[in-house]
């Protein structure tokens, strides 16, 4: 019963595994026979200043992504684990973005940045601001981007956090109202430390996600301006499908699995250790 | 959309509620001053979450003539519902929708009965090489996308025997353009096997010996016995499936040209590359391309949520 799994399986992800390796030795463009090369892609990648600037925005995507949004997520999730009337609509509206697609929802931004009619630059001029072509300048684009992956990120992050919430015993802020400790206090000695391993989980899975971003840059800038937005994935994608160059786009995605692996790696020891 | 509806309710001043005898709803009540404050922060963030949402709709239902006014209006002057059916006829929205839907639902129904099968084995079936089977498929788990996609494109192209490849391969653009490169690759993940295996694993074996005794083979005791408790896990399951698939749009831009295969996440990317201007027919299509989700979400919360709890990744 299993077999049919395996099949599939083995055939669209053990395979391509083994094959993304095998390429990334290779110098291979779709119509030619594959010539080997050995570790000519890695040391081209190397060299590539455009990869290392992908690898630094992927870096600075994530870095401030994650935490911004697993800040704001713990604080709604706090907030939102007490009986509160709307409670429901609320947990709603923080994961909608999470379920819908991210193009859609980078379509929705394009708009929201546009620099002739967009909300953005609209809501500024109320207040004084000069509007910008936020996509189009190298010093902001970046910082769009991030906006909406954190805006995005928020839902699922707030989820983990309130399934964790529930598990925090609710005698030990009893003990604490009894001594008289302030709401703030309570929020930093008691629900702080218990929300520990769940903070690990999800630091972790969020690095994992915010590496793989793609639609949204795909969307929102094409990696410009002037590869001031381009990602790591984004770069794989490039080298593939637009230039050809699979055994370069190979080393490069091993490049990105290997980041990767690391932070699973500590994912499954960290959550190994929640178990026992 | 839940959006429109929470936000009049919001401020929930104690004139509201009706005045009925006050009895404590909970044991440790707050001061109904600092539970208002929590409700108007909560409400504010809540519907700055939504504001791209509603702006969609808003946007959706303009004029172009509106469109391009500086500051722009915030709900439209005239509500122009035809720009959804002008919006169809600009590109064909309705067919990438269909092709979407046919996709995700194909996906799921792969996953249902393939990852069921497959989690109910790894889970009661004791054979031989199971451990390893099963190692294979947590391995798998760690495999991001970006690290097989570009072979598992390059096996798409050369699938022997398909459109007019030989049997090596060469020659033709395989699965390319089809919908054989749509639907099989992405039909099943170690997500999936991972997850049936774990809700399998927490059914009582006492009704297995006992369906053993009663003589039925073990394709019953999976069909018959075990899946129809784990209804919920296969709803779970479903929802997920279904809703990665229609929001996926990395590789169905990769494996289709073709107009009529479009999927409605890749022709909103096409549509917008061609026609950068037609803010309100774009902002209609997108619409379309959020709802069938914001629906689902809205009537299956309960096993999105476990869902999303439990596999921890989109």
């Amino acid at each position: 019963m299993v077999t049919p799994a395996v099949a599939h399986i083995g055939l669209w992800t053990a395979l391509p595994v083994l094959a993304t390796f095998a390429l990334s030795l290779t110098d291979y463009n779709i119509f030619d026979a594959p010539r080997w090369i050995g570790i000519d892609n890695y040391i081209q990648i190397w060299n590539d200043p455009t990869f290392r600037l992908a690898t630094w925005n992927t870096v600075v995507y994530t870095f401030w992504t994650v935490p911004v949004s697993m800040a704001i997520a713990m604080v709604i999730a706090v907030a939102l684990n007490q009986n509160l009337w709307l409670r429901t609509w609320y947990r709603t509206a923080f994961f909608l973005p999470q379920v819908t697609a991210t193009v859609a929802i980078a379509m929705v931004w394009l708009w929201i940045y546009n620099p002739q009619q967009g909300l953005l630059n609209a809501a500024l001029s109320v207040i004084g601001i000069p509007g910008q072509a936020w996509l189009a300048n190298p010093d902001w684009s970046l910082w769009a981007v991030i906006l909406v992956g954190a805006w995005q990120g928020i839902g699922i992050k707030m989820l983990i956090y309130i399934a964790a919430l529930q598990n925090v015993d609710n005698s030990l802020y009893e003990a604490a109202s009894v001594d008289g400790a302030s709401v703030v206090r309570k929020f930093f000695a008691i629900t702080l430390p218990m929300l520990k391993p769940a903070t690990f989980f999800v630091l972790v899975i969020s690095i994992i996600g915010a590496f793989q971003v793609f639609d949204q840059i795909y969307v929102l800038t094409d990696g410009g301006p002037a590869n001031a937005t381009t990602m790591m994935t984004y770069e794989v994608y490039r080298s593939a499908f637009q230039n050809f160059q699979m055994g370069l786009a190979s080393a490069q995605s091993v490049c990105l699995f290997a980041f990767l692996l690391v932070m699973t790696l500590i994912s499954r020891r960290a959550t190994r250790g929640d178990d026992e | 959309m839940s959006a429109t509806r929470m936000h009049p309710a919001t401020p929930g001043t104690p004139g509201t509620t009706p005045a009925v005898a006050p009895k404590p709803r909970t044991k440790r009540r707050r001061p109904w001053k600092g539970r208002l404050l929590l409700n108007v922060i909560l409400s504010i963030g809540a519907f700055t979450m939504i504001i791209p949402f509603l702006w969609m709709i808003a946007t959706s239902l303009k004029s172009p003539a509106e469109l391009a006014q500086f500051p722009p209006t915030l709900l439209p002057q005239v509500w122009q519902w035809s720009n959804y059916s002008e919006a169809l006829q600009a590109a064909p929205f309705h067919l990438y929708f269909r092709n979407s839907f046919l996709i995700s639902a194909g996906h799921t129904i792969i996953t249902l009965v393939l990852g069921s099968m497959a989690g109910y084995a790894l889970a009661r079936i004791p054979f031989r090489g199971r451990e390893w089977v099963f190692m294979g498929f947590v391995a798998m788990l760690m495999i991001p996308t970006y690290t097989k996609i570009v072979p598992q494109f390059l096996l798409v192209k050369f699938m022997p025997l398909f459109g007019g490849n030989d049997i090596f391969g060469q020659g033709g653009t395989g699965w390319l353009n089809t919908w054989w490169a749509l639907i099989i690759p992405g039909g099943l993940s170690a997500t999936a096997i991972f997850l049936f295996r774990q809700f399998y694993l927490s059914l009582p074996r006492e009704l297995e010996e006992a369906a053993r005794l009663d003589g039925l083979n073990e394709f019953r005791i999976y069909a018959q016995i075990y899946t129809p408790l784990i209804k919920p896990a296969l709803a779970t399951v479903a929802l997920l499936t279904f809703q990665e698939s229609w929001n996926n749009f990395l590789w169905p831009l990769l494996v289709t040209t073709r107009d009529d295969l479009r999927v409605i996440q890749v022709g909103l990317a096409v549509f917008q590359q061609l026609d950068s201007t037609s803010w309100h027919y774009l902002m209609a299509g997108t619409t379309l391309a959020t709802v069938p989700m914001v629906v689902l979400f809205l009537f299956c919360q309960k096993y999105f949520i476990q869902g999303f709890t439990h596999a921890g990744i989109k």
